[in-house]
């Protein structure tokens, strides 16, 4: 292990208004206050909780799918949250006005396959008829360096905001190229957000050196990464674990 | 001002209970006149307490007498007045009464019980209902009813034989033994305290509609009192800041954007629904922050460690019906095997009075860990205020209480949190005080 010798944040996780001693120990995502542009889900005991479950090695699949679903979810809505909006007045039922907001701007959907597929469940669970494109980036054998394989995007892609969909961030490798093959259709960097349930430090840092318009938003900052890349202590390999184990 | 750290009492409409005493000889018709009574109401909170659920379980000796028809059970010894004084006590108190269940087949208890919950008017009905100076220390209205001694007899004949499976000698035998020289020694003297004696039993319409004349008035006392509880815990509420312990979620754009989806009437009831849903899942998933975690180490994959939670114990849901069941969707997307009891409350269209008509709660609430309470809208309070009292009566310690509701006003929550300090809100928007109960009209579509 190189990165996981540090040792991990832990503290009391609970909501401001709980008590004290009424906060269970446990360890928390690292913070990271110096790279811009990375959201991380607030740390409730809710979502602990959920990331203890899918990183138990004795959760089954269908435990695992359910509750990375919820945590999924989660990333979705805060997600949409980066979207602009314009107001909206409306009269409510009871003849009242409100001052709501009307979301604006079309969006899309974009998963790298195959776990980033797992993930489009969630987002359809908040917007019904999202439009969804793929791209598939694998691991060159010989270099060891992503290699994009194939994809296939909305046409009018360049009009959209795009929600990157792909639960693991280790090196950042894949993510970054799909960024690069989305801004090659024409979509601005600012108007991409990479959505993601466990990034590792160094896979964080440097997607935000690189493509430091992107905005992350992600569940779970990890220790480090293990000599295979691996992220620790991570949960294994997602799409494994969603799709066939 | 602030009502933070201060409780004020509520009383609901079960609070204090009335109790009317029915007694009179075997077969003198006291059922009959206690059923036409409720019958005439219609009422859920109007109930009959039978005192034939309060016979002694028999020892062996004492059932094999009853067998050959000489066990006495019409006199005062046969019947558990201990037990019945303390079920009285807590119908009186508005508390969960478990009143035992008897059989006659085997002269004794049964396991299971039946449960008197929240009635607002009781009859007590018994041969010896004006016997116990404990009994009769909560009675508001003592009623003698009285009978022709053959009609009593032949009464009493085709009921034990019809309906308890006895022979015609045995009852004969029983009658001339002990029901005859126990009225006179015990029923009788009964009459000398009764407010009021009724005879020819169920043929006498007008002494019947007399006693429901009576009941009547006191449910619409009891009513008015309710309200003006309601409406003196809403003075105490007007001017304070929103209690701590009601939280708001976040007006994030999404949530605001889904309000706007939400209240526009131009809006497609799928849209509605499916936004609501969307709503209810980020609302349950914040009301679960509330259960109760402990520390908890994992093994991943590869054999990493990772100090976690897990969450202690089991989390249930009440729905308040009709408008909480808008809540199940979303519910069963976070906790898709949640334990859900249900409770209708219906609030009065004339009075405006909210009534418990119908309970079913999960055997065991009193043990989960947290109990969310679901009711899309708060109103006035006067319906939550309800819910919650019914389910702290049930056991549930309030501060394993959270009510998840999508609207509510200020007012209304400060009321509810008066009374239940330590009980939590979760509320998606703060609306008006006294809203239309809009919502579940239009997610159910009528």
């Amino acid at each position: 292990m190189t990165g996981g010798s540090e040792t991990p944040p832990s503290q009391c996780v609970g909501p401001e208004y709980r008590p004290a001693t009424q906060k269970p120990t446990a360890t928390v995502s690292k913070p990271l206050d110096q790279v811009p542009n990375i959201h991380i889900l607030p740390q409730t005991p809710q979502l602990i909780a959920l990331l203890t479950m899918i990183r138990d090695k004795n959760t089954g699949r269908a435990d695992f799918i359910f509750y990375s679903n919820r945590i999924i979810r989660l990333l979705v809505e805060e997600g949409l949250n980066h979207l602009p909006v314009v107001g909206h007045e409306i009269t409510t039922p009871v003849g009242r006005t409100y001052a709501g907001v009307k979301f604006e701007g079309k969006i899309c959907g974009v998963s790298i396959m195959r776990a980033g597929e797992s993930m489009e469940q969630g987002l359809r669970d908040c917007c019904r008829s999202v439009r969804i494109g793929k791209i598939l980036i694998q691991r060159d054998e010989e270099t060891s360096k992503p290699k994009l394989f194939y994809d296939k995007l909305p046409e009018d892609i360049a009009d959209r905001w795009v929600l990157l969909l792909d639960p693991m961030l280790a090196t950042g490798g894949s993510a970054l190229m799909a960024v690069e093959v989305l801004k090659s259709r024409g979509v601005p960097e600012e108007h991409i957000l990479f959505l993601n349930l466990i990034a590792s430090p160094e896979g964080a840092k440097r997607f935000a050196e690189q493509v430091p318009k992107v905005r992350v938003v992600t569940a779970f900052v990890d220790q480090g990464l293990d000599e295979k890349n691996y992220i620790v202590p991570g949960l294994g390999d997602f799409g494994d674990r969603f799709y066939t184990l | 001002m602030s009502i933070q750290g201060r409780r004020t009492h509520y009383q609901p409409p079960w609070g204090n209970a009335n109790i009317i005493g029915v007694a009179g000889s075997s077969g003198s018709g006291k059922t009959s006149l206690a059923m036409a009574i409720v019958a005439s109401m219609n009422l859920p909170w109007v109930v009959i307490l039978s005192m034939d659920s309060f016979y002694k379980p028999l020892t062996p000796e004492q059932s094999a007498m009853a067998y050959r028809n000489e066990y006495d059970f019409d006199s005062p010894e046969a019947i558990d007045f201990d037990i019945l004084v303390e079920r009285l006590k807590d119908i009186k108190a508005g508390k969960v009464a478990e009143v035992p269940m008897y059989s006659f087949a085997k002269h004794s208890r049964l396991e299971q019980t039946t449960t008197i919950y929240s009635p607002h008017v009781v009859i007590l009905e018994g041969i010896f209902a004006l016997h116990d100076q404990r009994v009769l220390d909560m009675l508001d209205l003592k009623i003698f009813a009285e009978a022709d001694s053959d009609l009593c007899l032949s009464r009493r004949l085709v009921r034990d034989v019809k309906e308890r499976g006895r022979d015609i000698e045995g009852c004969i035998k029983q009658w001339f033994g002990f029901v005859k020289p126990n009225f006179y020694k015990y029923v009788a003297p009964q009459r000398e305290i009764a407010d009021l004696i009724v005879p020819r039993g169920i043929e006498n319409k007008v002494a019947i509609s007399m006693v429901a004349d009576q009941v009547r008035k006191t449910l619409k006392h009891k009513s008015a009192q309710h309200q003006m509880e309601l409406r003196r815990l809403g003075q105490i509420a007007e001017d304070s800041p929103l209690h701590g312990n009601a939280k708001v979620l976040e007006q994030t754009s999404q949530v605001k954007g889904m309000h706007t989806m939400l209240m526009d009437q131009g809006t497609s009831k799928e849209d509605f629904v499916f936004y609501f849903d969307r709503m209810v899942a980020l609302l349950i998933e914040t009301a679960v922050d509330f259960m109760p975690f402990t520390p908890r180490q994992v093994y991943t994959p590869q054999n990493n460690l990772y100090m976690g939670l897990k969450k202690e114990g089991e989390v249930s849901a009440v729905v308040v019906l009709r408008g909480g069941s808008a809540f199940e969707t979303g519910l069963r997307r976070t906790i898709p095997d949640c334990v859900t009891g249900r409770i209708l409350i219906q609030t009065n269209y004339r009075t405006g009075e909210p009534e418990l008509h119908y309970r079913a709660l999960p055997p065991n609430i009193a043990q989960h860990s947290l109990v969310l309470v679901l009711d899309p809208q708060f109103s006035s309070g006067a319906a939550a205020l309800m819910a919650v009292q019914v389910l702290v009566d049930h056991g549930v310690p309030e501060e394993r209480i959270a009510f998840v509701t999508y609207a509510a006003g200020r007012v209304g929550m400060n009321r509810v949190l008066s009374v239940f300090p330590e009980i939590k809100i979760v509320v998606a928007r703060i609306g008006d005080d006294m809203e239309n109960r809009w919502v579940e009209t239009k997610y159910l579509g009528c």
